[in-house]
């Protein structure tokens, strides 16, 4: 933690007057800042040629009943030593005004609309207050998040419609897609505006999907919510399921055991898996190079029978649990997985010869939907696509989890930010992963898999936890209630970062594009929606 | 070209090899078999995700790959609800997403019918209650067949469609 305690130091030089307080979260810096400051600090932290502090979470909570605030909560990786930093200030009592930070870290736009929205909270200075979860036929006022709004609550119905951004002009075509979509792809919106065939711009409206997770944390106790994280985005079951536990674990004092820390790996690997390869087989497939997408489908059908015959369910739903794992897997069965995924590898790889040598292929797929590099840090992408923009971020390797300290996973990073590279980035992190289990299988301690709580937490504590999975960075911040209830729990999907993202790469593509683009990011609807 | 030829035959065929779905838990209705009666030689889906929390997409999806292969069965997905014969409804149907839902069931053209996919298209699953969602999918529009299981296995919906479709067994 040198480098984050640095930090401290020169932040502590910089605003010593603005710094109310700091203390210590399970190891992450916490430093307690009035409203007014904030923006300030941020700023610094989001600029200075030593921090390079990308903004990784945003998130407020409703104190009551036990306290008249809220509390916002910012947390920044550092770029140079990937240490966390968190900024926290109050609003207390009726207070409902503070200053937004997204003129300064564009990262922040969607984060304090969705304050706004859920808690009623308003980010003065935002260039953007359109609603972003609650739709114009929302009634006013309503904040579900607050803890005087009943979870049950019956919306009632009001009148409304989404003010696009509009560009007008001759020739300047508007082109609406979703919410429902011509294939089996999840609900959403795109607004394009067009002149000719290249897009001048994209706004992605979203949200149609979201059916108040987080609310429904809170109606659950700490220990039995795992199920709902499985259900956050369904292809990431494993990836969220983890990450709820872990932080919950920190919250009990449970030390899992290290066999379990092992099976989590080889469980998130797999999932990783079997996501890559239908995404290698989907962008192939939207440049109607269906051979190799039938290939792909076979071989992530390949594994999730395997998921089946080992779970019982071939999302490996139920398999994380708070503590350690519920199955724990033979060393038979151990060695069953690699020797399959050992046989899926060379499959693979032959595939791979063949799609190297399509120059139609490559010719799609190079310089198409590019998310340059600077565009890439502004949002904060992360997971495939920041990797696939230069952001060298994987919390694998930045804040090892699970067995990744012993596992030392090597990272995929291309720099064009096109559709190719991040195939490429999901071509390396596919044999990486059957790579692991290999290393998995042959280090696997034996022991238990699963441990008890030793410990209760005091009602207001709070923890956060990180997971790389598939997409990218999963973030949970629990928080426990009265009596092992759960008070807050804030998801964040990488999609909600990546989402923005989008917008972006798309520009001065053609639409005919555009499912390519989307299928190389494959962002989760539901994730982003909750 | 060598390449591609060798791989596919190397490969061989894949399809059918997946493990036996018992049978579906809920029997399709006999009204349900009559309404179908119209669609058995070819079955055209649009899938609608109402708030659904994407497994029960993939498993759609997982459909059309080269092991259940569900193209040979006459059934295709729909670009279109236009060009639709039955809707396959997943999720709890959310607040955002009700108008949609009603919208799509309009523009399907009669005769269709409507398949209820996943626990939560059914009963809202783990959703139930909440303020963002407004009831499960029939309680917005009629549906003929529910297809249980969180999400159910495509061997399982591939089973329910042939028992749906009568004589049509895979
Ligand atoms: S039924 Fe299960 S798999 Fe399907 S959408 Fe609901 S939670 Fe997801």
């Amino acid at each position: 933690m040198a480098d984050a305690q640095t930090a401290i130091s020169q932040l502590n030089e910089a605003f010593g007057n603005a710094i109310v307080g700091v203390s210590d979260l399970h190891g992450t810096p916490v430093l307690r800042l009035g409203v007014k400051d904030l923006p300030v600090v941020a700023h610094y932290i989001h600029t200075h040629p030593g921090l390079r502090g990308a903004l990784s979470l945003l998130w407020a909570v409703d104190h009551r009943p036990r306290e008249a605030r809220y509390e916002l909560c910012y947390l920044f990786t550092l770029s140079e030593c990937r240490d966390w930093l968190l900024l926290c200030t109050d609003l207390q009592g009726d207070d409902r005004l503070f200053h937004s930070i997204t003129p300064h870290i564009h990262a922040a736009k969607w984060y304090e609309r969705e304050i706004r929205d859920m808690f009623g909270l308003i980010p003065q200075g935002h260039p953007d207050l359109r609603r972003l979860v609650r739709h114009e036929h929302w009634p006013k006022g309503t904040h579900p998040l607050k803890k005087d709004f009943r979870w049950d609550t019956v919306l009632e119905q009001a009148q409304g419609e989404y003010a696009f951004r509009r560009i007008e002009g001759e020739g300047v075509f508007e082109v609406p897609v979703g919410p429902i979509h011509a294939g089996i792809i999840e609900s959403g919106h795109f607004r394009f505006s067009v002149a000719g065939e290249p897009i001048m711009q994209l706004e992605v409206h979203h949200f149609w999907k979201h059916r108040g997770v987080e609310k429904l944390f809170e109606q659950l106790r700490l220990t039995d919510a795992v199920p709902l994280a499985e259900r956050v985005s369904g292809d990431t079951t494993i990836g969220h399921s983890l990450a709820y536990c872990q932080a919950v674990e920190t919250l009990l004092g449970i030390h899992v055991p290290p066999r379990a820390h092992y099976l989590r790996s080889l469980f998130l690997e797999l999932e990783r898996l079997h996501n890559h390869l239908g995404d290698v087989g989907a962008i192939c497939n939207d440049t109607a190079y269906v051979l190799a997408h039938a290939h792909c489908g076979r071989m992530k059908e390949r594994i999730l029978q395997l998921n089946d015959q080992l779970a019982g369910s071939r999302f490996l739903r139920g398999v994380i649990c708070v503590g350690g794992v519920s199955l724990n897997l033979t060393d038979h069965q151990v060695a069953q997985v690699t020797a399959e995924l050992n046989a899926i590898e060379t499959d693979f790889s032959e595939l791979e010869r063949i799609l190297f040598a399509n120059a139609s292929l490559t010719d799609r797929l190079e310089t198409t939907g590019v998310l340059n590099e600077r565009a890439a840090w502004d949002h904060a992408a992360i997971g495939v696509v920041g990797r696939a923009s230069g952001m060298d971020r994987d919390i694998r390797r930045d804040r090892p989890f699970a067995a990744y300290e012993e596992l030392q996973p090597k990272i995929a990073l291309y720099r064009y930010g096109d559709v190719r590279a991040r195939m490429r980035v999901r071509m390396d992190e596919i044999h990486e992963s059957a790579r692991l289990i290999r290393d998995i299988r042959a280090r696997m301690p034996q022991g238990p898999a699963l441990a008890e709580p030793s410990g209760a937490p005091k009602p207001g504590e709070w923890a956060l936890s990180a997971v790389e999975g598939w997409r990218g960075e999963i973030l949970y911040m629990v928080m426990a209630g009265e009596q092992g209830q759960i008070h807050r729990c804030k998801v964040r999907d990488p999609s909600f970062v990546n989402w923005p993202a989008i917008q972006w790469a798309v520009l001065g593509n053609i639409i005919p594009d555009f499912p390519l683009i989307n299928k190389s990011f494959n962002l989760s609807y539901a994730g982003n929606d909750l | 070209m060598f390449r591609i030829l060798k791989k596919s035959l190397k490969t061989g065929v894949v399809t059918g090899q997946h493990p036996k779905a018992d049978a579906p838990r809920e029997p399709a209705s006999p009204e349900a078999v009559q309404k179908t009666k119209p669609f058995t030689r070819s079955l055209a889906i649009r899938e609608v995700d109402t708030g659904s929390c994407n497994a029960c997409e993939m498993e759609m999806n997982a459909l059309a790959n080269p092991v259940y292969d569900v193209e040979r069965f006459g059934v295709h997905i729909a670009a279109s609800p236009r060009h639709a014969d039955a809707l396959v409804v997943t999720g709890p149907v959310t607040v955002n997403m009700t108008r949609a839902l009603k919208d799509v069931y309009e523009q399907t053209p009669d005769p269709k019918i409507v398949i209820a996919l996943g626990d939560c298209a059914i009963n809202c699953g783990m959703f139930k209650g909440s303020y963002a969602v407004t009831g499960p999918v029939e309680r917005h529009v009629p549906v003929d067949v529910r297809i249980p299981g969180c999400p159910p296995r495509p061997a399982e919906i591939l089973k329910a469609l042939a028992e749906l479709r009568e004589g049509k067994k895979p």
